[in-house]
């Protein structure tokens, strides 16, 4: 309820404001931008924070806000192929068609892991220009700000040189978030995620990645390839970390066979969050992953 | 294609395929280049500009079984069919059926224009051009234009494809009301997202007016030959031919409009209500008999309907705790002149009936229909709905009642159906569903209670297919 009203007093006062309009497709998506747009950028976001971005259905409202949007800042790389594309043909905005300053896409700013040019569905939902979720590595956030500034910039030229400062100052604070999140590490054990959604993390701080309950992109864990991973993993240490919208079935199947801590956390900040927010979204992440 | 340009086209080839390892290159040396390892353009991952057309195909096949042969709904058969058809099922035979395979085509045509084809296979042959449009993507304070070939706004199912849909089958007051595409047609349509705090979209069409509502027979000769004895015994074959006096009409014929609002009810619900009508100023239809008896209408009609969704996100994996609530209100009305008329001499028509003109008459036709289904996701990927039909609750019907002096009315009739789902993956989709048919009969008989089941799968192949609301 409160979500609801924090959305609608972002819809009724947004047009008041002077001020930079961005609609951001995630929470993630909409902290960088208030991040960087600052007191000039006033955000409305589409996606809620405690679902999958990948399965979310269009709302007719998600025109209403990209019909007025000046910028529309998203994730990219498929992340939000489901409800996107038709929110932005209806809304019928010229500044939000590929190719304005007003289209951006955070996946496309940055190199992407997995890619898999190949890619057949037969192995699940799997994006072949690489893997979509960029906003769990501290540093790539660092990088897609910077450009996000320069988009920003090209819209509002008169303010380009405050973007450009706020994002630099974003990059300075992910650099100190890394180190810390580096030193609270203490030879962690490896993590048994769900989804293939925390990899960037966890490369970036070299925890190992031990499996997914998931047997491919977007199918759901089976009896079978639980007892797989069960067997396989026998005996090692480790922690299990899903999802809020992820059934509890499998994980704490695997917190029973393997005595694994079972972790449940989001992967986006609060609908308005901040940086601060984020760096405790990460903290958390990691704080779960040294058992 | 002339010559000059099957040169300019190799030329070209040519040019690309000497050029593409050199601007590889340049790629590689190039750091933070825009392109990929994928080759990929990475500026634009999701937005569906690459050069080549995004390609979908979805494969539909239904196996059909029925309690007992179903006729169509008593009073909804336009005049052509008198209740005998069997058409009622989409044309599903019982056993194994390879319904639509449908494969649709989406690019940006240039900065001005999207461009749509969806073309449809019906069964193993035939293909029927199910949309093929324009849409214009650079107009200002939120219009659209969209040009060709397209499936109406009209409603909230009208604009569905058969794979969006969450029952096997159409409802029955869209495919009695509209035919078995729905009010699908050529024309042009402009929409407007209105500036409102809240989603309001209104619009109005122009059809070219291919069938249903508005249709076109024109001016033609209807001809019989009949053998008939004479004196001699020989059989005498005698030619007769006269014109059907059904004006010829020149397009556009349908027009119709449509509003849609959406209340902001947050992340978790949305509903959309909307209201659509339409006019055409030309329904014609004819129906010759074997007997040398011909029957005509020709006049105008209007249509007007409601329609509402509502749709709640539980926030859940794979649909779980998802509601869809729909539901569809239609009414038509037909104003026509009727004339039954058979040959009184090589080349005249007169009214069929001994000394009368009783079968020459102009009447009104009225005729409803709605339906009401809720759709719930009782678990991870599988979802299950009820849905409730009702056609004919005013059903005063296009068929000359028995003294050829008006219209005849007809009983209503119920359809009651039940589904369950399997969706494996966002890709394909497994579907059980039970219809129970109440239909009317045309003498008013209701004892046809009939069964019918239908087991589908429903897959798509190709690029990542994204749904309306």
């Amino acid at each position: 309820m409160l979500r609801s009203l924090m959305l609608l007093a972002l819809l009724v006062l947004s047009p008041l404001a002077s001020a930079l309009n961005v609609v951001a497709t995630t929470t993630n998506m909409a902290m960088l931008s208030a991040a960087v747009g600052g007191e000039h950028a006033s955000v409305t976001v589409l996606a809620p924070p405690d679902r999958d971005t990948h399965y979310l259905e269009l709302r007719p409202n998600m025109m209403v806000a990209l019909r007025r949007a000046d910028l529309l800042v998203s994730v990219g790389a498929e992340l939000e192929v489901g409800w996107l594309p038709p929110a932005i043909q209806g809304a019928g905005n010229r500044r939000l068609n590929p190719g304005q300053p007003g289209y951006f896409e955070a996946a496309a700013q940055v190199e992407l892991i997995d890619q898999v040019p190949d890619a057949n569905r037969s192995m699940g939902d799997v994006h072949p220009m690489g893997n979509p979720h960029v906003y769990m590595d501290p540093v790539r956030m660092a990088d897609i700000a910077r450009t996000l500034a320069e988009h920003m910039g090209r819209i509002e030229p008169e303010h380009a040189e405050v973007f450009r400062a706020n994002a630099q100052a974003f990059a300075e604070r992910m650099e100190a978030l890394l180190k810390r999140l580096a030193a609270r590490l203490d030879t962690p054990p490896g993590v048994l995620l769900y989804h293939k959604d925390a990899d960037y993390l966890m490369r970036r701080l070299d925890v190992p990645v031990l499996g997914y309950l998931e047997p491919v992109p977007g199918v759901p864990p089976t009896g079978r390839h639980l007892n797989a991973l069960a067997s396989e993993l026998r005996g090692r240490e480790g922690v299990m970390i899903a999802n809020p919208w992820q059934s509890r079935r499998g994980p704490d199947f695997i917190g029973r066979e393997l005595g694994f801590p079972v972790h449940v956390l989001p992967t986006n900040v609060p609908v308005g969050g901040d940086v601060a927010d984020y760096e405790a979204l990460l903290e958390q992440w990691v704080d779960a992953a040294t058992p | 294609m002339n010559r000059k340009s099957v040169l300019a086209v190799a030329v070209a080839a040519a040019a690309a395929t000497f050029s593409a390892p050199l601007l590889a290159q340049t790629d590689e040396q190039a750091p933070g280049a825009a392109l990929g390892t994928t080759g990929i353009d990475r500026a634009r991952l999701t937005s569906g500009t690459q050069f080549n057309p995004q390609i979908s195909v979805i494969l539909d096949g239904v196996y059909y079984g029925a309690s007992r042969e179903v006729h169509g709904p008593a009073g909804f058969d336009d005049g052509h069919d008198h209740g005998h058809s069997h058409g009622d099922a989409h044309g599903l035979e019982e056993g194994f059926n390879l319904r639509e395979t449908e494969i649709t085509m989406t690019a940006s045509i240039d900065n001005y224009l999207d461009g749509v084809v969806t073309l449809a296979l019906e069964g193993s042959s035939g293909i029927e051009v199910e949309e093929a449009y324009l849409l214009t993507r650079t107009l200002p304070a939120g219009l659209q234009i969209k040009a060709g070939r397209f499936l109406s706004d009209i409603g909230y199912i009208n604009r569905q494809h058969p794979h969006d849909w969450l029952f096997v089958d159409r409802p029955l007051v869209s495919e009695l009301l509209f035919g078995d595409h729905g009010l699908q047609d050529n024309g042009l349509q402009l929409s407007w997202l209105a500036p409102t705090p809240f989603f309001s979209r209104f619009g109005v069409e122009v059809l070219q007016g291919e069938g249903g509502i508005a249709s076109q027979v024109g001016e033609e000769d209807f001809t019989i030959v009949t053998y008939d004895g004479d004196t001699t015994g020989a059989p005498d074959r005698v030619r007769w031919r006269a014109s059907n006096e059904l004006e010829d009409r020149s397009g556009p014929q349908l027009y119709t409009a449509f509003a849609k609002v959406s209340p902001d009810l947050g992340f978790n619900h949305a509903a959309q209500f909307g209201v659509s009508g339409g006019y055409s100023n030309s329904f014609q239809a004819q129906e010759a008999h074997s007997s040398g008896r011909l029957e005509t209408w020709q006049g105008d009609g209007w249509f007007a309907g409601v329609d509402a969704v509502y749709k709640y996100d539980a926030g859940r994996s794979f649909g779980h705790g998802n509601w869809v609530v729909q539901g569809e209100y239609f009414f038509r009305e037909i104003e026509a002149d009727y004339a039954s008329r058979v040959f009184a001499d090589g080349s005249t028509l007169v009214p069929s009936m001994a000394g009368g003109t009783d079968d020459v008459f102009r009447s009104r036709s009225r005729q409803d229909g709605l339906y009401v289904q809720a759709v719930y996701g009782f678990a991870p990927r599988w979802n299950a709905g009820l849905r409730a039909e009702a056609v004919g609750l005013t059903n005063k019907s296009l068929e000359a009642n028995s003294n050829r002096s008006n219209f005849e009315s007809f009983d209503a009739s119920y359809r009651y159906a039940a589904q369950v789902s399997f969706a494996p993956t966002e890709f394909s989709r497994l579907r059980m569903q039970v219809n129970l048919n109440d239909y009317a009969h045309d003498d008013g008989d209701h004892a046809h209670d009939a069964w019918e089941v239908m087991l589908q799968y429903n897959v798509s192949l190709g690029s990542h297919g994204a749904h309306q609301f």
